[in-house]
C-alpha cells in the first residue's frame, strides 16, 4: 500500500472511530508481543483523538458546559468533533468554530443561551492572544486643547469585542468560572432579552464587563472612529437613550481606567488624523 | 559533524510554571517551548517567554510539521514558526518523525508509518526542503507509537539513522519514546540507542508514560520511571555531553519535583563522568 493511500485510511478510521470498517486498517498491523489486540492498540488513536479534541472545547468553554449540564455538553462536542474536523496545525484555533457550528446546526441553533455563551466564551479566548498594544491613561487628555474635545476620536486595543448576548449570559458565566460555583448553574431563560458586553485583554488576562445600553452604542460608535461630540448627537438617532456629555465623559473615563485605549487624535473635519506627541 | 553547544538541564516551558520560574530563579538551565503555543499575535504566553527568553537559552520544539504527511508542506505554518524563531533565536528548531493528518485535515496527534523505502524517501526529501526553508538544521525526533505494520521493511532506528544522514539534519532522542515503542512492539531499546548516529543527537527527553499491562502510553503524566532512567544511562554512555531535559505535559507536580528529576540526571552523569576519568586514569 503506498504510504498517501495508508494515511487516508489510517485517518478515516481515527476520524470514525473504531468499528467494523476497521478491519482493513487491522490486517496491515504486526501482533503485538504482549499480547494487546490489535483493536485495542489502534483504540489508543481512535479514542486519544477524541479525548484530545474535547479537552480544547472544554477548557475554553467552561460557561457552556455548565449551562448545559456534562451529558448535553459532551454530545454537542462529539457533534462537533465529527462534523468540524480540525483543520488548522496549531489546536488553539480548532474551537474557534463552535458558535457558528451551533448556530447553523439545526439540533443547536434554538439554544439562544448556548449559542450567546459559546460567543462569549470565544471572545475571551480570542481577546488572550490577539496583539499586544500599549494602553493610554487619561492623561493622554491633558494634551489636547479644551477646543478639540468635541473633535477626539480614540483606538482601541485589537482585543476589544463588544456582544449582543443572552440576557444572563454574563452572570452565568461568572458563576461558572467562579471559584465557589454552585453545583449547578442556571441557564438563562430563554426569551428576546439581550445584554451588553465588552471583552478585550488588560495585563496579559481577558477581561469582561457588562455595558448599559447607552455605554454598548457610545463605544461601538467610538470604536468606529467618530468623534466624542459626534457620538453625542448620534446615539439620539439609534434610540438607546439620550447621552449626555457628561454620561459619555464618564464612559470615556472607564474606557481608559479598563486599558481599552491605545489612541487619541483630533478628528479634522476632512477626516485626517493629528496625534498630539503626548498622546 | 558540527552540532550546538550542550545546553546542561533544561525543562519544558509550561504555563503552570511561569511565575515561579521568573520569581525564583530555579536552577534550570535552558528551556523548551512547544512552538505551536506562541505562534500567536501577542499575549500573555510571548510576554512570558520573551522574559524567560532573556535570561535562559530556549529550543523550539513543535508538534505539527507533520513532516511524513503525504500532503504538501504547510507553508503557512513554516512561515509562522520561522518567524517565532527569528523572534526568539532559539539554539535550535525540533518536531517529529510523524504526520498529523492528510487531506488538509490534522488529528493534533503524532502518527506513525510504516517504516519503508517509499516513507524514508518522502520524510527526508521533506526534511530538507523545511531545513532550507528555514535556513537551518531541523532536529527531528524519535515518536512513541502504539502500532506498527507489515508493510515495514526495515526497523524504527535503521530509518531513524538513514533518514538522518540522507536528510543531514540532527536528532532528539527521546528516551521514554525509545522505551515506550520499546515495549510495544518488542525491540530491543539498547539496540535502538546504539543504532542511531550519536554524532547527529543533540537533544534528549526524558518524560514518565502510563502503564495498561499488554502496551504503554506516551502520556507525559509521571515521573520518570526506573526503566527510563537505566535506558537514559546507556544513551548518556553513547552520546555524551547532550543537552537533555524532563518533559511534563499533564499532572503537573510541584516545580520542586520537575527540580529533583533534573538533579537525577545530574547525579548520573556525575557518576558516568567519575567512571571514565577512573578508567582513563
Amino acid at each position: 500500500m503506498k504510504l498517501a493511500d495508508f494515511q487516508s485510511l489510517f485517518q478515516q478510521r481515527v476520524l470514525a472511530g473504531s468499528g467494523e470498517a476497521d478491519k482493513p486498517l487491522l490486517k496491515k498491523l504486526r501482533p503485538s508481543p504482549r499480547g494487546a489486540a490489535p483493536e485495542t492498540l489502534l483504540d489508543v488513536y481512535q479514542t486519544g483523538y477524541r479525548i484530545r479534541l474535547a479537552d480544547f472545547v472544554a477548557q475554553d468553554h467552561p460557561g457552556l458546559r455548565a449551562i448545559l449540564g456534562d451529558e448535553a455538553f459532551d454530545s454537542l462536542v462529539d457533534d462537533y468533533i465529527d462534523q468540524c474536523p480540525s483543520r488548522d496545525p496549531n489546536a488553539r484555533w480548532f474551537t474557534t468554530g463552535l458558535p457558528d457550528f451551533m448556530r447553523e446546526n439545526a439540533r443547536w441553533r434554538d439554544d439562544v443561551a448556548a449559542v450567546s455563551m459559546a460567543l462569549f466564551e470565544r471572545a475571551m479566548v480570542d481577546a488572550f492572544d490577539t496583539a499586544d498594544e500599549t494602553p493610554l491613561t487619561v492623561q493622554a487628555l491633558a494634551g489636547f486643547a479644551p477646543d478639540d474635545w468635541a473633535r477626539l476620536a480614540f483606538e482601541f486595543d485589537p482585543s476589544l469585542m463588544l456582544l449582543e448576548l443572552a440576557a444572563g449570559t454574563i452572570e452565568a458565566y461568572g458563576a461558572a468560572i467562579s471559584e465557589e460555583a454552585p453545583a449547578n448553574v442556571d441557564k438563562p431563560a430563554a426569551g428576546d432579552h439581550i445584554e451588553y458586553a465588552a471583552v478585550w485583554r488588560v495585563d496579559h488576562e481577558s477581561a469582561y464587563r457588562q455595558l448599559e445600553p447607552d455605554e454598548y452604542v457610545a463605544l461601538s460608535e467610538a470604536r468606529a472612529g467618530h468623534a466624542f461630540g459626534d457620538i453625542c448627537q448620534m446615539t439620539a438617532f439609534q434610540q438607546a437613550g439620550e447621552i449626555a456629555p457628561e454620561r459619555l465623559a464618564q464612559c470615556l473615563s472607564s474606557w481608559f481606567e479598563d486599558g481599552m485605549i491605545i489612541g487619541v487624535r483630533v478628528r479634522e473635519d476632512d477626516q485626517s488624523s493629528n496625534t498630539p506627541s503626548s498622546a | 559533524m558540527e552540532k550546538p553547544p550542550p545546553l546542561g538541564y533544561g525543562l519544558g516551558l509550561r504555563p503552570i510554571y511561569y511565575e515561579e520560574i521568573l520569581s525564583s530563579r530555579p536552577p534550570i538551565d535552558w528551556f523548551e517551548i512547544i512552538s505551536e503555543n506562541y505562534m500567536l499575535a501577542g499575549g500573555r504566553p510571548l510576554a512570558m517567554l520573551e522574559r524567560i527568553r532573556a535570561d535562559y537559552p530556549v529550543v523550539m520544539h513543535g508538534v505539527s510539521m507533520s513532516l511524513a504527511s503525504t500532503d504538501p508542506l504547510n507553508f503557512d505554518y513554516l512561515r509562522q514558526l520561522k518567524a517565532l524563531a527569528e523572534r526568539i533565536q532559539p539554539a535550535w528548531v525540533s518536531d517529529h518523525v510523524a504526520w498529523t493528518g492528510v487531506h488538509g485535515v490534522t488529528l493534533h496527534d503524532l502518527l506513525p508509518i510504516p517504516y519503508t523505502r517509499e516513507a524514508l524517501a518522502h520524510i527526508v526529501e521533506r526534511i530538507q526542503r523545511v531545513q532550507d526553508f528555514l535556513k537551518r538544521r531541523l532536529v527531528v525526533e524519535n515518536a512513541s507509537t502504539y502500532v506498527s505494520f507489515v508493510d515495514s521493511e526495515m526497523s524504527e532506528h535503521e530509518f531513524v539513522r538513514e533518514m538522518a544522514e540522507r536528510a543531514d539534519c540532527l536528532l532528539l532522542l527521546d528516551v521514554n519514546n525509545v522505551f515506550v515503542s520499546s515495549f510495544n512492539h518488542g525491540f530491543d531499546p539498547v539496540a535502538f540507542i546504539d543504532g542511531v548516529p550519536a554524532d547527529r543527537v543533540v537533544q534528549f527527553h526524558m518524560a514518565g508514560h502510563t502503564d495498561h499491562e499488554t502496551h504503554r502510553v506516551d502520556t507525559h503524566d509521571q515521573p520518570v520511571c526506573d526503566e527510563v532512567w537505566a535506558l537514559y544511562e546507556h544513551a548518556r554512555r553513547r552520546c555524551g555531553d547532550v543537552s537533555a531535559m524532563i518533559e511534563r505535559d499533564d499532572n503537573y507536580p510541584p516545580l520542586a519535583e520537575l527540580l529533583d528529576e533534573l538533579q537525577n540526571m545530574r547525579d548520573i552523569d556525575a557518576r558516568l563522568s567519575k567512571e571514565r576519568a577512573l578508567s582513563a586514569a
